[in-house]
């Protein structure tokens, strides 16, 4: 909502209150001021000037040349404007002078001729739209006068973002009330001479077929119209606003909408079929309507329309028809003043996607007083600037007709909920300043009548608001609660995603967040098969984008344009994580399947950022990508192995956009829940990424079912332990995990730990072969053992492996 | 005798200030004060060869000699230890020190997470909802009905008529107060969504919602723990303020206003010359959604409130593009 202080100050005295105060009041009362724009700023260097002569341009047949007197001078000037003649008082900006839309005037010669500056149209100032010639001002204007003075261009603009509970000041006189209440000065409601409604004389007819939809309907007819541009005052106010001035009439409508907030609309009379109007929804066979912007519109079987005795004429509360619009040659009008059902008014605007200023008022309610001292206003301004002749003939239906609202206010209940102190003299004082009236000040319990403009207090409670915002927020006290102490218990999905978070952190991963919603083309980028249950996605009806209109499915593809964005931007080292949400639509028309997955990826140098005089030249490889996996899992203390959490090679379900050599998948209790690979050059290229990419996936609702490590204290060993170093020659394709979980898997007697220290192929090893060195610690809890004791085992594990897996010693390894 | 033993002890003690590095400890030690082949062990034995009548005296000389060659040999010892080692000289000690890198978490956790703190330890909860959420919880459980004008204030991303996707976190509210009794005191930290993409705007971004339901709690209430939050969040001395607005779900709605952190309070552009930031929308909880859940409005009473995690980050950090956050770009995220 936007008003200006000279329309304000016509209402309400703001004397004393300069706009910035004004603004700061309106802001403390709920009015939030979004803007306070000082008007015509850019006008200050423009000079009013008097056309002395004008002549032809020697050179150019559309140009004149004019001596214009400025005041100090006559100076002469080349014009183009159709309009130009001698004796026109008009305005000049000259060289050295700077327009509002910025453009600099300067001396210049067009077409051989000297112009010493510009005369400008009324766009070129921003004062309106018309730029078909220069402006025409008041002929008794003296020239030489700054434009801004001339026409009385001092005002300042306020614009309010109105929240939708207030609907009364969607109008200047519902600002000017709210002023009036925290100055105390009076409010000055426009004054008519309009002969009053006698019902008599009428030569139209009224009919509301649809009573619910439309509480009221009045209207009026004005005679002998003459149609025109409105005078300057009129317009200027409107431009103010930002609305663009049509004709004398539309401009009268437009203008007491906003004085008053009630929408009005002028038909023309004479194109009203049957001299009549039916309110009422469409018949089966009207589908279509043209609007007065032209667009021709599909209507819906519950959309009010505003009809005549055949056919509509205007789509009710949104806006009017282009048949019976009012145009330059209308004499007969007949003026609307009526008021709709706010949510048949949203729905229709929404559906016709036509949200209009008169929309935007009866969607959130128009007072249905106001439609007759609205309509007066009207047929009062629509005589003084279009010589309209006032008939006294006029018709008001008012079936919806309410008495005014009555509400009990517990003045307990109020200090109760704002933790104040009032007594009822105090509470009822502030519910006066604002038009409510109070009937009994001295009761606890106040019987308070609600004024019909505010149509938004419907219960105590909202009383209780208005009490709080005239006390002013900032006077009510600070206090704390008075609340049990009990400590809630933690979400241990959220602990265990903050601790993943910190672990990987601490890996050297940055943690990246994506948006939810993805391009679904990813998923043919990954590969998915076409039954892959990551293709059953959750589809927004309204995207943005297409590269934001489902909800993903995976983390792995947000990952990969970061990835993509970094080496861009020249940061090729990477590590970066995630831990978001993910979606499956399980079934249609439901919610989907939230889960928190982590997802990290790693590609480029293996320590991004590292000193590189300590660790330049090694890239990530797929083992840096496995042990940050592994080192997450032991972090979080997920128990490794049986009944844990093991990483195995299984092609069947390796992922369509990992490299089938390098995939691992993280399985628990049989179940995948995570895979560890590098991304296979079919999905690199869909990225468009050219350097080799590390991921890991892991699924955190799985992960926090699993049973974890074990805080458990074990005295420490009192006896030393031994180690056994075991170097076998294997066939190439054995696991070397598979030797390591072999000796494991014996559970000899006082094996504390078996770990894998060298993996050797090449000379002297025979093609075909690794060597593998295992290196296993034995302990006993009770005794240092000795090392025939320590012998036996060890030939005893040795003996086994070479058995299981065909191996042989390793020269020279004895 | 004596004055050999004199001798012994001014030789020995010149040697000893000789000294210049510890390697040449050992062989001084050995050569003077050894137990076997020292000289001042020596001199020691040869005590039996002199006057009966001399030897208590000079017995006694030696021994203190022998003391106190051993003194000043501790102490040069003690000396020599604490000097670097030649070993070690000339090390480039500008050279940088070696560790492993590490990472950060992005800057809306760590703001979110501080939030979240400063709400737990004043004892709320913390509660996480879908992020598809039914238009139920959304909107109308919170008392904004379908043909509301106030759903103009969320633009909603839908993915069936009655299934959207979350416009706040404020659907907590109803779910958990369906389920429980009060006293309650929940935050629900979140992803929330709305159509809607620009320099100050991105079509998803995080909240705080928080709110707390019990016997008589009361706006003054609300602004006690409103400002103790921030208090804490930003500095203690900052101003706050509340103003009137407006929220379907509660009533009396606000509006928390901070000073400017960026120009104190005497305007600039980030707070439109007014001084003042917008951090929070508040309100007391409108007895229409806690008739809705079945609580008695006259019995019970609660405040709600709902903050832009971005946004305070972006003031605290003085970000100025909302976009930054989603990118991901490391020389973004390297920043925090």
């Amino acid at each position: 909502m936007k008003f200006t202080l000279s329309w304000l100050s016509t209402f309400v005295s703001i004397d004393g209150l300069d706009p910035d105060q004004l603004a700061d009041r309106l802001t403390m009362l709920g009015l939030e001021v979004e803007a306070v724009e000082k008007l015509y700023q850019g006008l200050d260097a423009i000079l009013t000037a008097r056309v002395v002569s004008v002549r032809p341009h020697p050179d150019a047949d559309r140009l004149t040349l004019c001596d214009v007197d400025t005041g100090q001078e006559t100076v002469q000037v080349v014009c183009g404007a159709p309009n130009v003649r001698a004796g026109l008082v008009t305005a000049i900006a000259l060289p050295g002078v700077s327009l509002p839309g910025g453009m600099k005037i300067r001396k210049a010669r067009v077409r051989g001729e000297q112009s010493l500056g510009m005369l400008c149209s009324a766009r070129e100032l921003g004062l309106g739209d018309d730029h078909s010639g220069i402006i025409e001002l008041d002929p008794d204007l003296a020239p030489g006068r700054p434009l801004t003075e001339a026409l009385g261009l001092d005002d300042t603009m306020i614009e309010i973002d109105l929240t939708p509970n207030r609907p009364d000041c969607a109008s200047v006189i519902g600002i000017a009330r709210e002023v009036a209440g925290f100055t105390g000065s009076p409010l000055r409601q426009p004054v008519t001479e309009v002969p009053v409604l006698t019902g008599e004389d009428v030569d139209f007819k009224v009919t509301i077929a649809e009573p619910g939809l439309c509480p009221r309907y009045a209207a009026r007819r004005l005679s002998n119209v003459r149609v025109g541009p409105s005078p300057w005052w009129l317009q200027r106010q409107l431009l103010a606003v930002g609305m663009r001035p049509i004709n004398n009439i539309v401009d009268v409508t437009n203008f007491v909408m906003l004085e008053y907030g009630q929408p009005l609309h002028a038909f023309d009379f004479t194109r009203l079929e049957g001299g009549e109007i039916v309110v009422r929804l469409p018949q089966p066979d009207e589908k279509r309507f043209t609007t007065l912007d032209g667009v021709e519109r599909e209507i819906e079987p519950d959309m009010l329309m505003i009809c005549d005795a055949r056919r509509p004429v205007a789509v009710a509360g949104v806006m009017g028809g282009l048949d019976s619009e009012v145009t330059d040659t209308t004499t007969e009008i007949l003026l609307e003043s009526a008021c709709f059902d706010p949510v048949s008014i949203r729905r229709t605007a929404r559906r016709l996607n036509l949200p209009s200023e008169a929309s935007y008022r009866f969607e959130r309610g128009v007072d249905p007083e106001l439609a007759t001292r609205a309509m007066e206003r009207a047929v009062q301004l629509m005589a003084d600037v279009a010589g309209a002749e006032i008939r006294p003939s006029g018709i008001d239906e008012y079936p919806g007709r309410k008495e005014p609202l009555r509400l009990d206010l517990r003045v307990g209940r109020v200090n109760a909920l704002l933790g104040v102190e009032l007594d009822s003299g105090r509470v009822a004082s502030y519910l006066r300043s604002i038009g409510f009236e109070v009937a009994d000040d001295s009761q606890d319990v106040l019987s308070v009548t609600v004024p019909s403009f505010r149509i938004d207090i419907e219960r105590e409670v909202d009383l209780v608001e208005e009490i709080a915002r005239l006390v002013g927020y900032n006077e009510i006290p600070v206090t704390s609660p008075r609340i049990s102490m009990e400590y809630p218990r933690h979400d241990e999905l959220r602990t265990l995603r903050r601790q993943a978070a910190e672990i990987l952190t601490a890996q050297g991963f940055y943690e990246a967040i994506n948006y939810s919603f993805t391009a679904e083309r990813h998923h043919d980028l990954m590969g998915l098969a076409a039954d892959d249950p990551r293709r059953s996605v959750t589809r927004l009806l309204n995207p943005l984008t297409e590269d934001q209109a489902v909800m993903r499915t995976m983390l792995l593809p947000g990952l990969l344009e970061n990835i993509r964005r970094n080496i861009n931007f020249q940061r090729p080292d990477i590590r970066l994580f995630e831990i978001g949400k993910i979606f499956l639509q399980k079934k249609e028309g439901e919610q989907p399947e939230e889960r928190f997955q982590v997802c990290a990826v790693m590609s480029g140098g293996r320590y991004p950022g590292a000193r590189p005089l300590y660790f330049a030249g090694r890239e990530t490889d797929f083992f840096d990508i496995k042990g940050a996996a592994e080192c997450l899992l032991e972090a979080l203390r997920i128990r490794r192995g049986e009944g844990g959490v093991d990483f195995v090679v299984d092609r069947e379900r390796a992922q369509p956009y990992s490299d089938p050599e390098l995939a691992l998948q993280i399985v628990a209790r049989g179940q995948e829940i995570g895979r560890v690979g590098r991304l296979n050059t079919r999905a690199a290229k869909g990225f468009s990424l050219k350097q080799e990419v590390y991921f890991f996936e892991l699924d955190l609702e799985d992960l926090i079912a699993l049973p974890r490590q074990a805080r458990e204290f074990k005295p420490l060993p009192r006896y030393p332990s031994v180690r056994r170093d075991i170097a076998l020659v294997v066939p190439d394709q054995v696991p070397a995990g598979d030797l390591l979980q072999a000796t494991l898997d014996q559970k000899e007697r006082f094996v504390e730990s078996v770990d894998i220290f060298d993996v050797y192929r090449g000379k002297p090893i025979a093609d075909g072969m690794k060597s593998v060195a295992l290196t296993v610690t034995y302990r006993s809890p009770e005794q240092t053992l000795d090392d025939e004791t320590v012998d036996r085992i060890h030939q005893k594990i040795v003996n086994s492996l070479m058995a299981t897996f065909g191996a042989r010693y390793r020269e020279g390894m004895e | 005798m004596e004055t050999e033993l004199r001798q012994l002890r001014d030789e020995a003690l010149a040697a000893l200030e000789k000294i210049g590095s510890s390697a040449e400890l050992e062989p001084f030690r050995v050569k003077y004060l050894g137990r076997k082949g020292g000289l001042i062990a020596g001199l020691m034995r040869q005590l039996g060869q002199v006057p009966r009548e001399d030897r208590p005296r000079l017995g006694q000389l030696a021994n203190t000699i022998k003391k106190e060659v051993q003194e000043r040999f501790e102490e040069k010892k003690e000396a020599l230890l604490a000097a670097p080692a030649a070993a070690e000289a000339g090390v480039d000690r500008s050279l940088p020190g070696r560790y492993l890198p590490f990472g950060r978490l992005h800057p809306v956790t760590q703001v979110m997470e501080e939030i979240c703190a400063i709400f737990e330890g004043m004892g709320f909860a913390v509660a996480e909802g879908p992020d598809v959420e039914t238009d139920h919880y959304n909107f109308e459980a919170l008392n904004i009905p379908r043909h509301h004008p106030a759903r103009d204030m969320h633009d909603t991303f839908y993915v069936t008529d009655s299934i959207l996707l979350r416009t706040h976190t404020s659907p907590m509210q109803a779910r958990i107060m369906e389920t429980q009794e009060p006293p309650l005191r929940y935050i629900a930290p979140g992803k929330v969504y709305r159509c809607d993409s620009d320099i100050t705007h991105t079509p998803m971004f995080h909240q705080v919602e928080g709110f707390l339901v019990d016997r008589i709690v009361s706006f003054a209430d609300l602004k006690g723990v409103l400002t103790s939050f921030i208090h804490r969040m930003f500095s203690d001395d900052l101003a706050v303020r509340f103003r009137p607005s407006f929220f379907p779900f509660t009533e009396p709605s606000a509006e928390v206003d901070i000073a400017c952190v960026i120009c104190g309070g005497a305007g600039c552009r980030v707070c439109k010359r007014t001084g003042w930031l917008e951090i929070l929308g508040a309100g007391l909880i409108d007895p229409a959604v806690l008739t809705m859940v079945g609580y008695d409005p006259d019995r019970y009473s609660g405040f709600a409130f709902g903050l832009g995690v971005e946004r305070i980050a972006m003031l605290k950090y003085g970000i100025d593009d909302i976009r930054l956050y989603y990118e991901n770009d490391l020389r973004f995220l390297s920043q925090f």
